[in-house]
C-alpha cells in the first residue's frame, strides 16, 4: 500500500490526543495508528500481515493503554483450542457449579498474534466473535466488552506451517495493512527511546472508555451523502467486474467502507464524508476482500494493484444536476 | 505554464492524419483548373505539400518563414520565370522581378487598387493562402482535434462545383468520403488517446489495431455498398438554372509569358515541330493585356485551316461605325487603348488588338511600303467573316507593313448566364460556315466529341468540357517531335488518338473540330499571347514585349446572344478573358451579326507574307501560328481575383486568432455571465462551469480523481488557492448536504480569481 503523501489532517481533539500518545511509543507509524483508530471508532477490526518484531504489539498496547482499556494478547499456535480463546466453564467443587472462566477475548483490546498458525476451528471461534460481538460457549451467549477491538496479525502466507484464513473470514476484518520496517532514521529514534526504559511503561491514559464509546456514537452521526454512497457502490461493484478478479467484494465491503469513511471524516473534524475519505480508505478496506483469478496471479498481479487500478478508474461523482 | 497538448510527440498516426488533411486540401485544388482556366496546378499542390511538411515537422518560425518565402519565389519562378532557377538569367531574374513586383503591388494594395495586381503577386497571395491553410489544418487536427467542419466544407465545395460547373466530381466525392471517414475516426482515436494520456493512463499515441481493422473494414464496406447500390434518378427538377447566376464563380484568365515561334498566314498544312524564337516582334503599351488577335479561319481541311475572307472597306478605322463586331451589345466591355510598336524589320499589314477594336488612331501611325518608310495613308479593310482588320495601298502588290499604331478597344467580360442558353439558335450564316467539317473526318472524332460533352447541359458547358478534356487527360505539351500527318491522315485524328503530343495548333484545331462535331459553331483564331510585361508606366499601364514565341492560336465559340467567345484549350496557357455573373446592360451601339453578314462588300485578297522574320519557321515546321514554349509558360495567377484572396487571408488569420484565443473569449464570457447572473442558488452551476472551463483549457479532471485532488492540482498549475476554496465550499454543499451554507459574495471572488488565472 502506498503511503499518503500529505500530512494527516486529524483535527478531532480526542483522537489527536490518542495518536500523539501512541506516537510516544511507536515511531513513524502515524498512518497505521490512524487506521487502527478508524477501525476502532467504527467498531471494526484490523488484520496486519507482517513479520514479527516491527511493533505491532507495541502499537496495540499503546492504544489500549491510552484508553485505559483492558488489553489481552493471544498467541495462536497449532494446538490452541477454541475454548482457549473464548473461555471455558470449569466445575467449582466448592460451589458445586460450573463457573465460566473468561477467555482472553473477553477484553477491550485484543492482539491475536499469528492467527494463521492455528487450526481453522480456533480461527472460526475468533472470527465469529469479531462479527457477532458475542461468544457462545456451553449454549450460553455472552456479550463481549464494549468497546471491543481486535488486531490480528498473520505471517505472510508463503511462510510454512500456516492455515491460510478462508476468504469468508478475511471479510470480517475492516482493514488489512502492513506496518513495515521503520526507516533508518526512525529505527535510530526507536533505539534512543528504549535505551534506558521502555516508554510504554510511562504511557498515561488520555481518554476513558466512556469517552471512546461516545465517540463511536458520534461517528454514526457523520453524514454520508447519496453521491458518496454512489461512489462507494461504484468502487465495490467494479471489484466484481474487474477482469483479474475471480470473486469481488461483498456488500459487507460497502458497509465497511462507508463506516470507515464516517470514522475518518469524524477524525478530521468533519461531519460529512467526502469522496477523498473513501478513496483513501478503499485500498485498505477492499484489497483483502477480492480474490484474484489464477491467471491474474500468474501474471504477478496483486490485490493491492487491482484495487488501486479500480480506484484510479472509477469516476468520482459530482452533483447530478450538473448542466449540459 | 505549458498546455499538455503541446508536449505530445508526433507519431506515425499523427503523420497519417495530417497527410489525410493534405489530401483534402488537394481535393480543393483539383477542380480549380477546370473552373477557372488556371494553368497547371501542380505547382500549387507541391507548394501546399511543402508547407504541410514544414508545419508538421515543427520547424521554428524563423526558419520556416524564410523557407516558405524561398519556396514561393521558386514556385513563382516555375510559373512565370524561364530557364533554370539556379542561373542568373533564370532564378536571378525571377528573384529580382519578384521583389520589384511585390513592392509595386504593395503600392497598389495601399491605394486599394486591387483589380490591377499583377499575376505573380496574385500567385504569391494564393501561395500565402495555401500555407495558412496548411497551418489551419494543422491547428484543426492537432489542437482542436476536429476536422468535420472542413470535411463538410469540402463536400459542399465539390458538390457545388459538380452541380454548377463542368467539374465532374463523382470520383472526388468517393475520395473525400473515404479520406473523411479515416480522418474523422483516426482523429477521434487520437483524441481518446490524448485524454488517456492527460490522466496518465497512456504514455503515447499508437495505432490501435482494433481501430484500424474495423475502420478499414467499415469504410470498405460502406464505400462498396455506396458505389454498387442502385441510385435513384434525380427526383427534383434541375435547380441549377435558377441558382447558377449566383453560384458560378468569377473566372479571370491570366496571361503568362508564352513563347511562340511566329505569326504567318499559311495554315493549310499544320503539324511538325518548330524551333523556338524569342526575338521580339513588337512592344505594346496597355493597361489591359489580352491575347493580341490577328485573324481567324473557318474552314478545316483535314490538314489545316483556310478561309474565305470577306473584306469591307473601312473609312478610317473605325470612328463611327464598326464594321465587324465580335460581341453583341449585351456583352459588357471596358474601353482601353493600346499602342503597338514593331521592332526593326517586323511589321504586319493587319492590326493586332485584344477584344473588340473600336477605333484606330491614325495620328502617329507609321508604316513601311516595300521595306521603306512611307507616309501614304493606307486603306483599311475589315474581314467580316474572320474579324481581321488589314491595310492596303492603292497598288495591290505593295508589301505594306504597319510599324506603329494605337488602337482603342473594348475588353469584354462575359456573363456566364447568358452563355448557358438552353437551346441556342444560330443564324444561318453561322451554321453555314462555322460548322463545316471535312467529309473524311474519322467517325471516332465525332464519337469522342459526343462522349466528352455527354454531361454538358448547354453550349458553354460543352465548350468548357472540351477545353478541359486536354488538361485532364494525358496530353503532352511539346514543340518538337510532333509528327506531321501522313497523306490521307486527319490532323486532329492523329493528335487525339495517336500522338497526343503537340502545341497550340494541335489543341486549338482539335477543340474547334470536336465542338463542330457536336454542332457548336467554332473558328480558329491566330495572334499573339499578351507578352511579357517589361516596364511599368504611368496610369497603371505596362509595356509588354511580344516575341515570335508568343505567336499562338486558340478557339472562338459562337454564342447566339453573346457573339464570339474565346477559349483556350492549350495546356499551360490562359487567355485573359473575364467570365462574370453580372447581367448589367452596357449600351454599345452594335450591329447584329446578321447585319454584318448581309453587308456586301468586295473581297480583299489576303496579303501573302505577313511577317518576314517568321518565314524560316514556317518553312521549317510548317507551323503557321505555331505554338511554342519551354514549359515555363504556366500561368496561374488570378483564378481568384485578388480581393477575395486578400479578404480570405485576413479572414483566415482572424479565425485562427479566434481559435487560439477561444478559451480566453469563453472565459471572458463566463466571467461576465456570472458577474451579472451569479447568485447563491447558482453556485453549484458556477462550480460545474469552472470544471468545464478547466477541461477546455486542457486541465481535465482525471478518471478517479476526487475534486479535492483535482483542486490541489489546479491550484498548483494556476498558482492560486481559488479552486481549493471553491471546492471546499462545493464539498460542504454537495457532500455535506448543507445547501444553506451558500455565500456567493465570497465565492464570486474565488471564482473570478480562478477564471482570471486561466491565462495561458
Amino acid at each position: 500500500m502506498e503511503k499518503r503523501t500529505e500530512e494527516s489532517a486529524v483535527t478531532q481533539p480526542f483522537v489527536d490526543k490518542i495518536i500523539n500518545n501512541v506516537e510516544k511509543v511507536v515511531v513513524g507509524k502515524r498512518e497505521e495508528i490512524e487506521l487502527s483508530l478508524i477501525a476502532m471508532l467504527s467498531g471494526g477490526h484490523v488484520l496486519l500481515e507482517d513479520v514479527p518484531g516491527v511493533g505491532k504489539t507495541m502499537m496495540v498496547r499503546a492504544i489500549a493503554k491510552s484508553l485505559g482499556a483492558d488489553f489481552k494478547r493471544i498467541q495462536f499456535t497449532p494446538d490452541l483450542l477454541p475454548s482457549d480463546v473464548t473461555g471455558v466453564s470449569v466445575y467449582n467443587q466448592q460451589t458445586m457449579d460450573f463457573v465460566f472462566r473468561k477467555g482472553p477475548i473477553m477484553s477491550n483490546v485484543v492482539l491475536a498474534d499469528e492467527i494463521n498458525r492455528t487450526s481453522p476451528k480456533t480461527q472460526a471461534a475468533l472470527l465469529e466473535a469479531l462479527e457477532e460481538g458475542s461468544v457462545t460457549t456451553d449454549g450460553e451467549t455472552r456479550e463481549l466488552n464494549k468497546p471491543f477491538f481486535v488486531m490480528a496479525t498473520q505471517n505472510p502466507i508463503e511462510y510454512g506451517g500456516t492455515y491460510p484464513l478462508p476468504e469468508a473470514q478475511l471479510d470480517r476484518f475492516l482493514f488489512k495493512f502492513k506496518i513495515g520496517y521503520p526507516t533508518r532514521h526512525e529505527e535510530l529514534e526507536v533505539l534512543n527511546r528504549v535505551e534506558k526504559r521502555h516508554p510504554i511503561e510511562d504511557l498515561e491514559e488520555v481518554l476513558t472508555l466512556e469517552e471512546l464509546l461516545g465517540m463511536q456514537k458520534d461517528v454514526l452521526d457523520v453524514y454520508v451523502d447519496e453521491t458518496v454512497k454512489t461512489y462507494i457502490i461504484s468502487l465495490v461493484n467494479n471489484t466484481r467486474k474487474h477482469h483479474a478478479v475471480y470473486l469481488g467484494a461483498s456488500p459487507r465491503a460497502s458497509i465497511a467502507l462507508m463506516k470507515a469513511g464516517q470514522a475518518y471524516a469524524y477524525m478530521q473534524g468533519r461531519d460529512y464524508v467526502v469522496p477523498d475519505d473513501i478513496k483513501y480508505l478503499a485500498p485498505y478496506a477492499l484489497s483483502h476482500r477480492v480474490l484474484l483469478s489464477s491467471d491474474a496471479k500468474l501474471s504477478n498481479l496483486t490485490n493491492d494493484r487491482v484495487v488501486k487500478d479500480i480506484v484510479a478508474q472509477v469516476t468520482v461523482p459530482v452533483k447530478k444536476e450538473a448542466f449540459k | 505554464m505549458k498546455r499538455s497538448a503541446e508536449k505530445t510527440k508526433h507519431t506515425f498516426v499523427h503523420f497519417l492524419v495530417y497527410a489525410l488533411g493534405f489530401l483534402l486540401v488537394w481535393e480543393w485544388l483539383r477542380p480549380i483548373p477546370v473552373v477557372t482556366n488556371t494553368g497547371d496546378i501542380e505547382v500549387f499542390v507541391l507548394f501546399a505539400l511543402f508547407s504541410f511538411l514544414m508545419i508538421f515537422m515543427k520547424i521554428p518560425l524563423y526558419v520556416m518563414i524564410p523557407l516558405l518565402f524561398a519556396g514561393s519565389i521558386y514556385a513563382i519562378h516555375l510559373v512565370f520565370g524561364e530557364g533554370s532557377f539556379l542561373t542568373r538569367e533564370g532564378g536571378g531574374a525571377s528573384i529580382r522581378l519578384f521583389f520589384e513586383d511585390v513592392a509595386y503591388n504593395f503600392s497598389l494594395i495601399a491605394s486599394w487598387n486591387l483589380e490591377v495586381l499583377t499575376d505573380p503577386f496574385r500567385t504569391l497571395l494564393v501561395l500565402l493562402l495555401l500555407s495558412l491553410v496548411a497551418y489551419l489544418i494543422y491547428f484543426w487536427i492537432f489542437h482542436i482535434k476536429r476536422i468535420f467542419f472542413f470535411l463538410f466544407a469540402t463536400v459542399v465545395y465539390v458538390a457545388v462545383l459538380d452541380t454548377f460547373t463542368a467539374v465532374d466530381a463523382s470520383m472526388a466525392i468517393v475520395r473525400i468520403v473515404v479520406i473523411g471517414f479515416f480522418l474523422v475516426s483516426l482523429l477521434h482515436m487520437l483524441s481518446v488517446q490524448a485524454k488517456e494520456r492527460k490522466i496518465g493512463r497512456r504514455s503515447a499515441s499508437f495505432m490501435s489495431t482494433a481501430w484500424l481493422y474495423s475502420l478499414v473494414f467499415m469504410i470498405l464496406a460502406a464505400t462498396t455498398v455506396g458505389y454498387a447500390a442502385p441510385k435513384m434518378e434525380p427526383q427534383w427538377s434541375d435547380p441549377v438554372p435558377a441558382f447558377e447566376r449566383w453560384v458560378t464563380g468569377e473566372g479571370t484568365g491570366s496571361g503568362g509569358g508564352i513563347r511562340r515561334v511566329g505569326y504567318g498566314d499559311n495554315d493549310e498544312r499544320l503539324g511538325g515541330g518548330f524551333v523556338q524564337d524569342e526575338n521580339p516582334v513588337f512592344y505594346a503599351e496597355t493597361d489591359q493585356p489580352g491575347y493580341w488577335r490577328g485573324e481567324s479561319k473557318h474552314e478545316y481541311t483535314g490538314h489545316g485551316w483556310v478561309s474565305e475572307p470577306d473584306y469591307r472597306e473601312s473609312e478610317t478605322v473605325y470612328g463611327e461605325a464598326v464594321n465587324y463586331r465580335m460581341y453583341t451589345g449585351d456583352v459588357e466591355t471596358t474601353a482601353h487603348t493600346a499602342s503597338l510598336e514593331m521592332v526593326e524589320g517586323a511589321g504586319f499589314p493587319n492590326l493586332f488588338y485584344p477584344g473588340q477594336i473600336t477605333a484606330l488612331n491614325t495620328d502617329g501611325m507609321t508604316l513601311t511600303v516595300n521595306g521603306d518608310a512611307s507616309d501614304v495613308t493606307p486603306q483599311f479593310y475589315t474581314d467580316v467573316v474572320g474579324g481581321e482588320v488589314t491595310s492596303r495601298t492603292a497598288a495591290e502588290d505593295d508589301d505594306i507593313r504597319l510599324t506603329s499604331y494605337s488602337v482603342d478597344y473594348g475588353y469584354p467580360s462575359f456573363d456566364i448566364s447568358s452563355l448557358e442558353l438552353e437551346e441556342p439558335q444560330d443564324p444561318d450564316f453561322i451554321t453555314g460556315r462555322f460548322l463545316q467539317l471535312p467529309d473524311e473526318l474519322p467517325e471516332r472524332v465525332v464519337e469522342l466529341a459526343e462522349e466528352i460533352t455527354e454531361d454538358a447541359d448547354n453550349r458553354y458547358e460543352m465548350a468548357v468540357a472540351v477545353e478541359q478534356y486536354f488538361r485532364q487527360n494525358d496530353f503532352e505539351y511539346a514543340t518538337s517531335g510532333i509528327p506531321v500527318p501522313e497523306e490521307g491522315q486527319d490532323y486532329v485524328d492523329q493528335f487525339l488518338f495517336e500522338s497526343r503530343i503537340g502545341y497550340c495548333d494541335n489543341y486549338s484545331t482539335s477543340m474547334a473540330v470536336l465542338l463542330r462535331a457536336v454542332d457548336v459553331p467554332t473558328r480558329w483564331v491566330k495572334g499573339f499571347t499578351d507578352g511579357e510585361p517589361v516596364e511599368t508606366l504611368d496610369d497603371d499601364r505596362q509595356r509588354y514585349e511580344v516575341t515570335n514565341g508568343n505567336a499562338h492560336s486558340w478557339v472562338e465559340v459562337y454564342f447566339p446572344e453573346t457573339g464570339w467567345v474565346p477559349f483556350e484549350p492549350t495546356q499551360g496557357f490562359n487567355n485573359n478573358v473575364d467570365f462574370t455573373q453580372e447581367t448589367e446592360d452596357v449600351d454599345v451601339n452594335s450591329e447584329d451579326d446578321q447585319d454584318q453578314a448581309d453587308i456586301d462588300r468586295p473581297d480583299m485578297p489576303l496579303e501573302e507574307d505577313m511577317m518576314a522574320p517568321d518565314d524560316s519557321d514556317i518553312d521549317e515546321g510548317g507551323a503557321g501560328a505555331g505554338g511554342g514554349g519551354t514549359g515555363t509558360g504556366l500561368s496561374a495567377g488570378d483564378w481568384l481575383s485578388p480581393k477575395p484572396i486578400l479578404i480570405s487571408i485576413v479572414a483566415l488569420v482572424l479565425v485562427m486568432i479566434m481559435y487560439e484565443k477561444k478559451h480566453r473569449i469563453l472565459n471572458r464570457y463566463f466571467l461576465f455571465h456570472y458577474k451579472l447572473f451569479g447568485n447563491d442558488a447558482r453556485f453549484t452551476n458556477a462550480y460545474h462551469r469552472a470544471l468545464w472551463l478547466l477541461d477546455n483549457e486542457g486541465i481535465p479532471r482525471a478518471e478517479g480523481e476526487t475534486l479535492r485532488e483535482y483542486a490541489r492540482r489546479v491550484d498548483h498549475i494556476t498558482g492560486t488557492m481559488a479552486m481549493g476554496r471553491l471546492t471546499e465550499r462545493y464539498e460542504r454543499m454537495t457532500y455535506g448536504g448543507r445547501e444553506e451554507e451558500r455565500n456567493w459574495r465570497e465565492d464570486k471572488a474565488s471564482w473570478e480569481e480562478l477564471v482570471n488565472s486561466l491565462k495561458f
